[in-house]
C-alpha cells in the first residue's frame, strides 16, 4: 500500500494513516498497534486508537505528517521516568469531526534521554499545548525548546523546583517531601 | 481607572472560591472597564491525585477518581475504568454499557440545568436561577433513587456497574423525562428568548471557530462556536453506538455562529433535551444480562494484578473530552501511573482569547461559560501597578457591577 495523504484527508481511514507513517518512517517508528474498540448490543467495532513509539529526531516530521490528513487535535502528554529515559506520550486525535466513528487516536511515544531532556516546542503549531508542556517540565523535568511560558502550572509558587514529583529518581520527591493524612 | 491614560491594571481573579469546581486564578490586564490582556494561572489545589494513585489497586483508584469533581464524578470514574479494562482486555457486559450510559446522560442533564441555572444568576437574572434550581432537583432524585447518592454514585466499577435499573427505578427515570419534557420548556423560553439574556451573553466572550480548534476547546465550549465535536457520535463508547447522535451547534438552530456565550449557553439547553432522549432509548433498548464482567472482588483483582498495558478512554463528559491514561505492570498490585486530562484542563487555555475586549462586568460571565466555576466571585484584589496600591473587591460588588450593566444594557 503507497501513502496518499489526499485520499486519506478523504476516508479518514486509520489503515491508511499507518501506511502512510510506515511508509515514510520505516524502523524509526516501532510498536505501532491499532487497537479495536467494541461496544453496543451487536458488539460491532465502535473506532479504533493507534499507539506508536517514535524516534525522538524524528517526532516533528512524523507530527507534521498529520497535518497533511487533518488538523491534530492535540488532548494531552502523559509521561514516566522509566531509569535513564523519561517516556513522554502525545494523545492526539484526528478526523474529530469527520462523521460517526470516525475520529482516530493517535498516542505517539517519544524517550527522551535523561541526560539531556529537551523536546521540541509545538505550542507555535499548536497553542492548546501549553499547559501540557509546562506541566512535563514541572512534573518530570523535561524541557520544552520554544515554550515562551515555562512557568510554573500546577504547583505552588514556593515549590523546590529541583524536586520533579512524577521522577523516580534522586531528583523525584523524598520523604520528607510527601504528607500521609491517615 | 481612568480609560485612554495609557494605565492598565491588574486584576486577579481567584484563586480559591468556595464555590469553585476546579481553582484557578485568572490576572487580567484592564483599561478602565476593558479587559486588555489575560494570563491564567491554575494550581491553587493541586492535590496531586495522580501521584497518591500510584500507592493503589485500581479498584481503590475508582473512589480516588470519582473524587476529581464532584459535578461530573461519574465522567471521571467511567473514563479511568475504561482505560483500565482496555489496559487489561476487559469487555463490559451490554446491560451495563447502557446503564453507564444513562447514569452519564443523567449527569449530564444535571450538570447542564445547574450551569444555566448560575449563568443566569451571574448577571442578575435570579428568576431564571431559581427556576433552573427547583427544575434541577428532579434530576437529583433520580440519581439518589438510582444509587443511594446525590453526588459520587459510587456506581461504575471494572468491568461493569454496581447498581442495576430495576422496574420501579425505571418508572422513576421515565416520570422525569415527562416531567422536564412537560417543564423544561418553560426555562428554555425564559432564558433564549428573553431580552436580558441576548443582550447579556451575545456577542459576550467570543471564541471564534478558527481559534477553537487550534487551542483544542472541547465540548459544549467548542461545539458554541460551530465546531462539530461529540465524541458520543465520532467516537461512539458504551451503548452511543447503537444511537443516532449528532453535535448540538448553534448554526443548526439559529442560522448563525457568533462562538460567545449565548452561544454555549444555548448548546447546553438544547443538549438537555438531547440527553432526555438518549436515556429514554437506553431504557427502550436496555438489554438483559449480567452486571460486572467478573463480580467477585478478590478474582477481579487478582487478574487485574497480572495485567500488563497502557490504555486510553476519551470520553464525552457535561464540559467536553474527558481523557485517562493508565499504565499497569504485570505482577505489580498498584497502578504505575494515571494521567487525568479534565475538560477545563484544555478549555482555560482558550480563556485568555474570550476576556480580549470584553468589559470587566463580564469577567464573571466569561468565567463562568466554560462552565468552570459556579460564579462565586469570593473576592477580587484591584492592584494599581504603579503605586502599588491595593484595594478589595468583594463577591457582592463584583455580582452588583455585573447586574448593574443588565440594568444600564436594559435601560431601567
Amino acid at each position: 500500500m503507497t501513502c496518499r495523504p489526499e485520499y486519506v484527508k478523504e476516508s479518514s481511514d486509520p489503515q491508511e494513516v499507518v501506511a502512510c507513517i510506515e511508509e515514510r518512517f520505516g524502523e524509526d517508528v516501532q510498536d505501532l498497534e491499532l487497537r479495536d474498540y467494541k461496544g453496543g448490543k451487536a458488539n460491532a467495532v465502535q473506532y479504533r486508537v493507534l499507539w506508536l513509539t517514535v524516534k525522538l529526531e524524528r517526532f516533528l516530521e512524523l507530527v507534521s505528517i498529520f497535518e497533511e490528513f487533518d488538523f491534530p487535535h492535540f488532548q494531552v502528554i502523559s509521561g514516566n521516568d522509566e531509569g535513564d529515559t523519561v517516556v513522554l506520550n502525545y494523545h492526539f486525535a484526528l478526523f474529530n469531526s469527520a462523521g460517526k466513528s470516525k475520529r482516530l487516536n493517535v498516542t505517539v511515544s517519544v524517550r527522551v534521554p535523561k541526560d539531556d531532556p529537551v523536546m521540541p516546542s509545538l505550542w507555535e503549531w499548536i497553542p492548546g499545548i501549553e499547559y501540557s508542556e509546562r506541566e512535563m517540565r514541572e512534573m518530570l523535568g523535561v524541557d520544552f525548546d520554544g515554550l515562551p511560558n515555562k512557568g510554573l502550572v500546577f504547583l505552588p509558587e514556593d515549590w523546590n523546583e529541583d524536586v520533579k514529583p512524577w521522577r523516580r529518581d534522586e531528583t523525584g520527591p523524598s520523604e520528607k517531601d510527601v504528607r500521609e493524612l491517615s | 481607572m481612568a480609560i485612554g491614560t495609557g494605565k492598565t491594571y491588574k486584576v486577579p481573579i481567584g484563586p480559591v472560591h468556595v464555590g469553585l469546581k476546579e481553582p484557578i486564578t485568572a490576572w487580567l490586564d484592564v483599561d478602565g472597564e476593558r479587559i486588555i490582556n489575560a494570563t491564567i494561572r491554575p494550581g491553587a489545589i493541586h492535590r496531586g491525585i495522580e501521584f497518591m494513585a500510584r500507592e493503589r489497586n485500581p479498584i481503590q483508584v475508582i473512589y480516588l477518581a470519582e473524587r476529581i469533581c464532584g459535578i461530573c464524578s461519574f465522567a471521571h470514574i467511567e473514563c479511568f475504568v475504561r482505560a483500565v479494562e482496555d489496559a487489561a482486555g476487559i469487555s463490559v457486559p451490554k446491560r451495563a454499557q447502557y446503564i453507564r450510559t444513562i447514569v452519564l446522560e443523567l449527569e449530564r442533564v444535571h450538570s447542564h440545568i445547574l450551569w444555566a441555572g448560575v449563568a443566569c444568576y451571574t448577571f442578575g437574572y435570579d428568576s431564571a436561577f431559581h427556576l433552573g434550581m427547583i427544575l434541577r432537583e428532579k434530576v437529583m432524585d433520580v440519581l439518589e433513587a438510582l444509587t443511594g447518592n446525590r453526588v459520587n454514585y459510587g456506581t461504575g466499577t471494572i468491568g461493569g456497574v454496581r447498581r442495576d435499573i430495576t422496574p420501579k427505578v425505571e418508572k422513576v427515570i421515565r416520570d422525569m423525562i415527562n416531567f422536564y419534557k412537560n417543564e423544561f420548556e418553560l426555562f428554555y423560553n425564559v432564558a433564549t428568548d428573553d431580552p436580558v439574556t441576548l443582550a447579556r451573553m451575545r456577542n459576550v466572550g467570543v471564541l471564534s471557530s478558527e481559534d477553537a480548534v487550534k487551542y483544542c476547546a472541547v465540548g459544549p465550549t467548542a461545539r458554541g462556536s460551530g465546531h462539530r465535536i461529540d465524541l458520543r457520535w465520532s467516537q461512539p463508547y458504551e451503548a452511543y453506538g447503537d444511537l443516532d447522535i449528532m453535535p448540538v451547534v448553534p448554526q443548526d438552530h439559529t442560522g448563525e455562529v457568533y462562538g460567545d456565550v449565548y452561544d454555549r449557553f444555548l448548546v447546553r439547553v438544547l443538549e438537555v433535551y438531547q440527553s432526555l432522549e438518549i436515556i429514554e432509548k437506553c431504557l427502550d433498548g436496555l438489554p438483559e444480562g449480567e452486571l460486572m464482567w467478573e463480580p467477585n472482588l478478590p478474582k477481579l483483582l487478582n487478574y487485574l494484578k497480572k495485567a500488563e498495558g497502557t490504555g486510553i478512554s476519551s470520553i464525552e463528559a457535561p464540559r467536553g473530552d474527558d481523557t485517562h491514561v493508565v499504565r499497569l505492570t504485570g505482577a505489580e498490585e498498584n497502578v504505575t501511573w494515571w494521567k487525568v486530562r479534565a475538560p477545563t484542563y484544555a478549555n482555560a487555555v482558550s480563556w485568555p482569547l474570550m476576556f480580549k475586549d470584553n468589559e470587566l462586568a463580564d469577567a464573571p460571565l466569561v468565567i463562568n461559560s466554560v462552565d468552570p466555576c459556579i460564579s462565586c466571585m469570593e473576592r477580587m484584589l484591584v492592584t494599581e501597578r504603579k503605586t502599588g496600591s491595593k484595594q478589595i473587591v468583594t463577591k457582592k460588588e463584583l455580582l452588583n457591577r455585573c447586574r448593574e450593566k443588565t440594568r444600564k444594557v436594559m435601560g431601567a
